[in-house]
């Protein structure tokens, strides 16, 4: 319908908007931007918002309900203008229409392949229940952006920044400051670079293969949108099947033998009726003739549906399997710094950071400390790509809350100042033999100049020295002593213990106000 | 300055900048010390709020064009290592650091840059340091100090311990070198000031602190001398230095000093601190390898009570 082809473009602004939004939340490397901007883009992530509503509930955790509301309205717009991966997909789909011999290659209408979508939807169902979170990580399309966009995306931002900034400061402006706040690792780098080819190849092949096969949120919405209020319709009277529309559309689902279109797969992208010359295709309220059409493949994948649940509940075991769990005390136990991975203050304990986060890397992309980075095995298997704390790589800012409040499933939890000051991650450990001012003699004190609770601080010590001492139940375990320490051999001389589960940490004691020591003349 | 002490310094200032000079690309940290000659060995001002405190400075010395030509770049270092409010003291006081850069600007200074190589993530510190603001405000320009590509290998042929290390290209090439510590107490050094505070210029401090930090900072005096050393004693930290606790911590008592000196201006720091010189083991050993002088009856210094 003419009428109608207003509606394309403002899917497609709605979507670069949105898509910009993700692109600037992932580039905030420092910080900088006010937290309650990054919320309002990933407010509206289906799995994370509904993680976040049966982890901590509240009304950042509402987003999932209007998504579901507007799906149920609209149809699958969610996949076209919120879904970050859903936006890449069809950027790609553009890029793929400016490669001769894959513009070629036009794509028609696919049968859906429902065995294989509904039996994940099954596995990721379950598993967001009982059996830990590893196929959600895996299968979440924002979880799936977010690692792509902070593994490798940011990279190249951060080289392009650092590139400019260097031009600039060489002809005497300093306005853009070079980031040296990440540290680039090539196997999560990797991993980024893994999912963005999947993803291409299957774009370049059949557009949204992926939305339509293996990601649930697409499962989801595409059952909801079977009953949606709005739907693509063609009109048979003025149809004359020049099959314009089978070519354009994004996730095959014209059927333009029989003029249907299977609406569980359509992300309303409107890209048929802007291709309609006959103005037979329209966006349409199907409440009032429901019923009066046919769909197409409902029969079908009711009963693939079934086989699907049958397939899943015999894999299901293979998976179960895998929420496997690390003997941390174990490796505590052994000698020297030997021990598990921290998790960063606000997730509580790591079985509840392993429970609800996706894995979307939001909080490391915004760390300013370098101290977050992406575990590979610390937490076992299904903690792959998880945020840990590396005080190798840095510490963790007193002050800072940042990855609590941008975390959209509350995996992390938000803490104010006040609050994370009491938060203890883990607790210091110091080794008195290992120590600059023991094993040589000479003064340091670079750990305690570090510690914001002065948990560690210098007492006297032969010769007019001084040497750490540790106070444990005030230490926030921020790993700024572990960090600051200048033995390398065999290893540090102060270090942090994990804390498994979180636990409560004493406030310093406020000393009283230091005398001013008023001196009437200069005491020289 | 006694008139002996001034050409024995002299004379061995030129030898070292003549011996620096055969070493190669960096040699200038030296020879831009030794420049001017101030009407005052050291400078010392109380009772004013650190802005006009300075100035107090400034006037007795004849004006900062004394130390600063038009057209020349100027490097001011503060001691910006903590992510902490000027009122906790853990930072150089932002309204001094703005002072400093607006007069120099005011001399006619072709550029004025401040930075420091931090402790704390060095945004969170520019920025609550009220530092950033301050320099930004007054036209100065801010850089990072935590970019490796800016530190250069430099030798120390007088160093004891400290032979050789990478200092940043600012300290290297400017012509005025303005060192802005502020007075406060460490932990691990007894105490941070003028001295302490150019650990903050170089890259690799774990090598200090591994080494033997009081000889290593000692070290450091011999290859680079300030143009200036302002030491800020608005709010001193008298206690667990250098980041502190809380602003319980910190004493006001409003004090500033001003010297080429940076032995004797950290002597008379320690004075205001309340602690023996002696025991600030980095003052003395500077004191050994000639740098400057610990006996303060020997210099002319000009008081000033606000």
């Amino acid at each position: 319908m003419k009428n109608q082809r207003w509606l394309r473009k403002v899917r497609i602004s709605v979507a670069l908007l949105f898509f910009s939004g993700f692109i600037i939340i992932f580039s905030d490397v420092t910080a900088k931007l006010p937290w309650e901007l990054t919320v309002s883009f990933t407010y509206f992530q289906l799995i994370p918002s509904f993680i976040r509503f049966i982890n901590v509930g509240g009304v950042l955790a509402t987003g999932f309900i209007i998504i579901l509301f507007i799906t149920f309205l609209s149809g699958r717009v969610y996949c076209s203008v919120f879904c970050p991966l859903g936006i890449m997909q069809d950027i790609l789909a553009f890029l793929r229409r400016k490669i001769p011999f894959l513009s070629k290659m036009k794509l028609r209408f696919k049968k859906p392949l429902n065995i294989l979508r509904y039996s994940i939807l099954a596995l990721f169902i379950i598993s967001l229940f009982f059996t830990g979170i590893i196929s959600v990580n895996l299968l979440d399309p924002y979880a799936n952006f977010g690692r792509i966009a902070s593994n490798l995306y940011q990279p190249f931002f951060i080289a392009a920044n650092n590139i400019l900034s260097k031009i600039l400061m060489a002809v005497g402006i300093s306005s853009i400051q070079p980031i040296i706040q990440k540290i680039f690792y090539p196997l999560p780098f990797l991993f980024g670079l893994t999912i963005f080819l999947l993803i291409s190849v299957m774009v370049f092949f059949r557009y949204r293969l992926f939305c339509n096969s293996i990601c649930p949120v697409g499962a989801i919405l595409g059952l909801v949108s079977k009953v949606s209020f709005l739907k693509i319709r063609i009109n048979s009277n003025s149809c004359t099947r020049c099959g314009n529309c089978q070519v354009v559309c994004k996730t095959n689902c014209i059927n333009i033998k029989n003029l249907t279109i299977d609406e569980s797969r359509c992300v309303s992208c409107f890209n048929c009726i802007t291709s309609c010359n006959d103005e037979s295709i329209g966006y349409k309220n199907t409440w009032r003739s429901f019923g009066a059409k046919s769909l197409e493949t409902t029969s079908s994948s009711k009963r693939d549906f079934i086989k699907a649940g049958l397939l899943f509940f015999a894999v299901q075991p293979i998976f179960a399997n895998t929420n496997d769990d690390h003997d941390y005390e174990k490796g505590s136990k052994g000698r020297f710094c030997q021990r598990g991975p921290i998790s960063p203050p606000g997730s509580l304990n790591i079985e509840h950071l392993k429970d609800y986060c996706v894995g979307c890397q939001l909080c490391i992309s915004v760390c300013p400390s370098k101290v977050l980075q992406p575990a590979f095995l610390e937490y076992g298997f299904i903690g792959m790509m998880l945020p840990r704390m590396n005080n190798k790589t840095g510490f963790c800012n007193y002050e800072c809350t940042r990855c609590g409040e941008v975390c959209p499933t509350g995996a992390i939890t938000a803490l104010t100042k006040e609050q994370k000051e009491t938060v203890q991650i883990g607790k210091v450990y110091f080794k008195q033999n290992l120590c600059i001012v023991e094993s040589e003699g000479t003064a340091c004190g670079s750990c305690s100049e570090h510690c914001p609770t002065q948990a560690v601080h210098m007492v006297p010590y032969k010769n007019e020295l001084t040497i750490p001492e540790i106070n444990p139940d005030i230490c926030v375990g921020c790993g700024a002593c572990e960090y600051a320490c200048p033995v390398e051999d065999p290893h540090v001389a102060i270090w942090v213990i994990p804390n498994k589960v979180h636990e409560k940490a004493q406030k310093p004691q406020i000393q009283e106000q230091v005398e001013t020591g008023e001196i009437e003349d200069f005491p020289f | 300055m006694k008139r002996r002490d001034f050409i024995r310094k002299s004379v061995v200032a030129s030898i070292a900048s003549g011996a620096l000079f055969s070493m190669g690309k960096w040699n200038s940290v030296i020879a831009a010390g030794t420049n001017h000659s101030l009407p005052f060995d050291m400078i010392a001002v109380k009772n004013g709020e650190p802005a006009a405190m300075f100035a107090e400075a400034m006037k007795a010395m004849g004006g900062i064009s004394t130390i600063v030509r038009p057209n020349q770049t100027v490097v001011v270092k503060p001691n910006i290592g903590w992510d902490a409010s000027p009122e906790r003291g853990a930072n150089t006081n932002p309204e001094l650091v703005g002072e400093i850069v607006k007069q120099c600007l005011v001399a006619g200074a072709k550029k004025v840059t401040v930075f420091d190589n931090t402790c704390d993530e060095w945004t969170r510190c520019y920025k609550n340091s009220g530092i950033e603001k301050a320099v930004k405000d007054i036209g100065g320009q801010i850089v990072t100090g935590k970019d490796q590509s800016h530190y250069h290998k430099v030798e120390i042929p007088k160093g004891i311990i400290l032979k050789e290390t990478k200092v940043h290209e600012l300290i290297l090439e400017s012509d005025v070198f303005i060192n802005v510590p502020v007075l406060k107490h460490h932990g691990g050094a007894s105490v941070s000031f003028s001295m302490k505070n150019l650990m903050g210029v170089v890259w690799n401090r774990h090598y200090y602190h591994a080494n033997g930090l009081h000889q290593c900072i000692a070290d450091f005096t011999t290859f680079c001398k300030p143009t200036l050393n302002v030491i800020d004693g608005y709010r001193v930290m008298k206690r667990n230095g250098p980041r502190g606790v809380s602003v319980n911590d910190v004493a006001t008592m409003k004090y500033l000093l001003v010297s080429k000196d940076i032995v004797a201006v950290d002597t008379a720091a320690t004075k205001i601190f309340g602690i023996d010189t002696e025991r600030v083991k980095h003052i003395g050993l500077a004191e050994e390898l000639n740098i400057g002088t610990t006996n303060l009856d020997s210099l002319n210094i000009k008081r000033i009570s606000i």
